[in-house]
């Protein structure tokens, strides 16, 4: 195993009396996705607060790329990229001009921000200004700013959130190139699909404490029911069964219901993320 | 890939990126625009004389040997012109403004025209503006010389200051002391005026020369309204986190407004001021200083005033509360008399004593240093003020 990109040990953070973030820890590896799933108020984006050094953690260790965090070296700042929930874009310049004037601020003299709109599928808009983007233009615009300065490490505070089908899946691809390329990747949302397709692993975060950390596999496996369901049709009805599929005579059960002849479907039975998220918490992903 | 910058090219990007902002808001280039036209504008069309004359109305009845002599010493005299009306209620009508009293050019020809009577404005003649007067009743001089009562109206416009009016009644008084017989329990100097301070008889500004520092005040103010709704919009729309979690640091955000916001309404007071004729050839330096330090202080301003609106019209707000009492100093100075004394403690008083120096009477650093230094001392504290206030609610993002 490499050196991890991101390491965090027993962080806390407090706003007043309120403790946000009670004592987390974890790592990514370069080229890693970790999920951080929780509700609203878990602590996730306090938790990516710290780990851009927008705030500093009350106590507990956080190093990106092997350096600490609160030395507030610029080498890190120079090597990770935000892409915030707000849109924080400036609305009176292009698309091009954003990403340029990010750029120099990484000390990047030829951007290519044109090419890297490319990949966000906003290349013949660069020139205009970003205030006539519609909702979604504006977050693949908020992607790519974060992918200006090719960094290591990459924080993507809900970056699907709200978007059209297609446009999420034109986002997740791009996050899945960076990762590829060898960035590590945290991604916070409250979308299980988007957790479950494009993370590595999973941390399930809830008020403010990390309740379970692994992947999404390893958690369905731990935490999920393994059973087949099959439809099957019975006269002029339909009859559902559930095999459960660890139990000695399942192979059997589903020979039987498929040499019977009047099979609709089988189906699976996986848990999904939200499922164990509810099941380990006693709360929705949403609230 | 890591890559290093220097804070310098970082302070000039953030410089770069705010220039292109202001100059695509239509909000800010009309406020600047509008206030450079409407500025220049007014203040050529303000007056640019000064008349140091005061007109004195008299009407009296056997006393013209003595009036005579009071009308030759008056002409010989800067600042007195006396003229006489053969009735008390020609002297009352021309005071109250019923009647408008001309003379020829020479001085020679009197004209009475009563425009609600409908008379017509009289050719080659110039109007002459009696706004205090005083009627004499008949037998005056006897009866003083009896040392009898008798009673003397003075007539006054309401616009004629109470000092001038007060001054007035004290003439009128120690004519009459001294016609009784009475010899004055004063003694006057023999020398004819001793003047404290700067005396500024037959050197008096225009309104229009008064202006200047008002001007220049107003222009910096406007531009305090629009860096600071550039400023609140970042701090609102949070881009301010954006540039935050790149190498940039707070102290660079901090540096590059100051520098925008100084280069900004620097730049407009100078075309304001170029264009009012204020920059001469020994002044521009101390001008050019004088106005820095004014950017400054307004920067620091428009600092404390982005950091606490929360949209235009709270921007707007702010902006009023912080610019109206800085206004007040140069407002006192197109109206002499008006200032008290805390005016002085004001942090814009020191910077309008300067500019008014420089530009309407043409001191130079020798005389305008100690007010210099007192602005200098109020740009320290403001703009340290609008650097705390800022960095705070940044870093509190």
């Amino acid at each position: 195993m490499t050196d991890a990109a991101i390491k965090v040990e027993d962080i806390t953070y407090s706003y007043g009396d309120l403790q946000a973030v009670k004592g987390i820890s974890f790592e990514v590896q370069p080229g890693e996705i970790l999920g951080f799933l929780g509700p609203n108020g878990a602590g996730k984006s306090t938790t990516i607060k710290m780990l851009t050094g927008q705030i500093a953690p009350k106590s507990g260790l956080a190093q990106i790329l092997g350096k600490d965090i609160t030395l507030d070296d610029p080498d890190i700042q120079a090597r990770i990229g935000v892409c915030f929930e707000e849109k924080n874009l400036y609305l009176s310049m292009s698309g091009k001009e954003n990403l340029d004037f990010y750029a120099s601020l990484y000390g990047i003299k030829d951007a290519g921000s044109v090419e890297i709109l490319r990949r966000v599928g906003l290349a013949d808009r660069a020139k205009d200004r970003v205030k006539t983007y519609s909702k979604g233009m504006r977050q693949r615009m908020m992607i790519s700013r974060a992918f200006i300065n090719s960094p290591d490490v990459l924080f993507l505070d809900e970056p699907t959130d709200g978007l059209d089908p297609v446009t999420s899946a034109s986002i997740r691809n791009t996050i899945k190139e960076e990762a590829g390329r060898g960035a590590a990747v945290l991604l916070t949302t409250h979308d299980m699909f988007e957790a479950d397709e494009l993370s590595n692993r999973v941390a399930f975060l809830n008020d403010g404490v990390i309740v379970a950390l692994d992947t999404p596999e390893n958690l369905k496996l731990k935490y999920g029911k393994r059973s087949v369901k099959i439809r099957l049709r019975d006269g002029a009805g339909v009859r559902e069964e559930t095999v459960a599929l660890d139990a000695p005579e399942s192979g059997e059960l589903i020979k039987a219901a498929v040499g019977s002849g009047e099979v609709l479907t089988i189906h699976t039975e996986e848990a999904t993320l939200e499922d164990i998220f509810i099941k380990m918490t006693g709360r929705g992903l949403a609230g | 890939m890591s890559r290093t910058v220097s804070r310098a090219s970082i302070v000039s990007a953030i410089v770069k990126k705010d220039l292109v902002e202001f100059s695509r808001d239509p909000l800010y280039l009309f406020l600047s625009i509008l206030g450079l036209v409407f500025f220049i504008g007014f203040f050529w069309i303000a007056p640019n004389t000064v008349n140091e004359t005061l007109v004195l109305g008299v009407h009296q009845t056997g006393m013209d040997a003595l009036f005579e002599e009071f009308e030759q010493g008056a002409t010989e005299a800067e600042g007195l012109k006396l003229v006489q009306f053969a009735s008390e209620d020609e002297l009352k009508k021309v005071v109250s403004g019923d009647v408008e009293y001309w003379e020829s050019e020479d001085g020679t020809q009197r004209f009475f025209r009563d425009k609600a009577a409908g008379d017509k404005r009289p050719e080659d003649a110039k109007r002459v503006a009696v706004a205090i007067g005083i009627g004499f009743p008949e037998g005056f001089l006897e009866k003083t010389a009896a040392k009898e009562k008798t009673t003397v109206t003075v007539y006054s416009d309401a616009d004629v200051p109470a000092e001038i009016q007060g001054a007035m009644k004290s003439f009128v008084r120690e004519i009459a002391y001294a016609l009784a017989g009475n010899e004055l329990p004063v003694t006057e100097p023999a020398q004819e005026n001793i003047i404290l301070g700067t005396d500024r008889a037959g050197d008096q500004v225009s309104l229009r020369e008064k202006m200047r520092p008002m001007l220049a005040l107003f222009v910096l103010m406007i531009e305090v309204i629009s860096m600071a709704s550039l400023v609140s919009s970042e701090v609102l729309t949070r881009t301010v986190t954006a540039v935050l979690v790149t190498p940039a640091k707070a102290g660079d955000f901090l540096m590059a407004k100051t520098i925008y916001g100084t280069m900004l309404a620097m730049s407009q007071a100078l075309i304001v001021l170029v264009a009012i004729g204020a920059f001469t050839a020994e002044n521009w330096a101390l001008l050019l200083l004088t106005m820095l330090v004014g950017s400054v202080m307004f920067t620091g301003v428009a600092m404390i005033v982005g950091a606490a609106g929360k949209d235009f019209i709270g921007t707007l707000f702010y902006s009023m509360l912080f610019l109206l009492p800085l206004m007040i100093p140069a407002f006192s100075i197109l109206l002499p008399g008006t200032a008290s004394t805390w005016i002085r403690f004001l942090p814009t008083y020191g910077m309008t004593q300067v500019l008014t120096g420089i530009t309407a009477y043409g001191l130079g650093l020798a005389d305008v240093w100690k007010n210099l230094l007192v602005a200098s001392a109020w740009v320290i504290v403001i703009y340290l003020a609008g650097l705390f206030t800022l960095k705070r609610k940044v870093e509190s993002l």
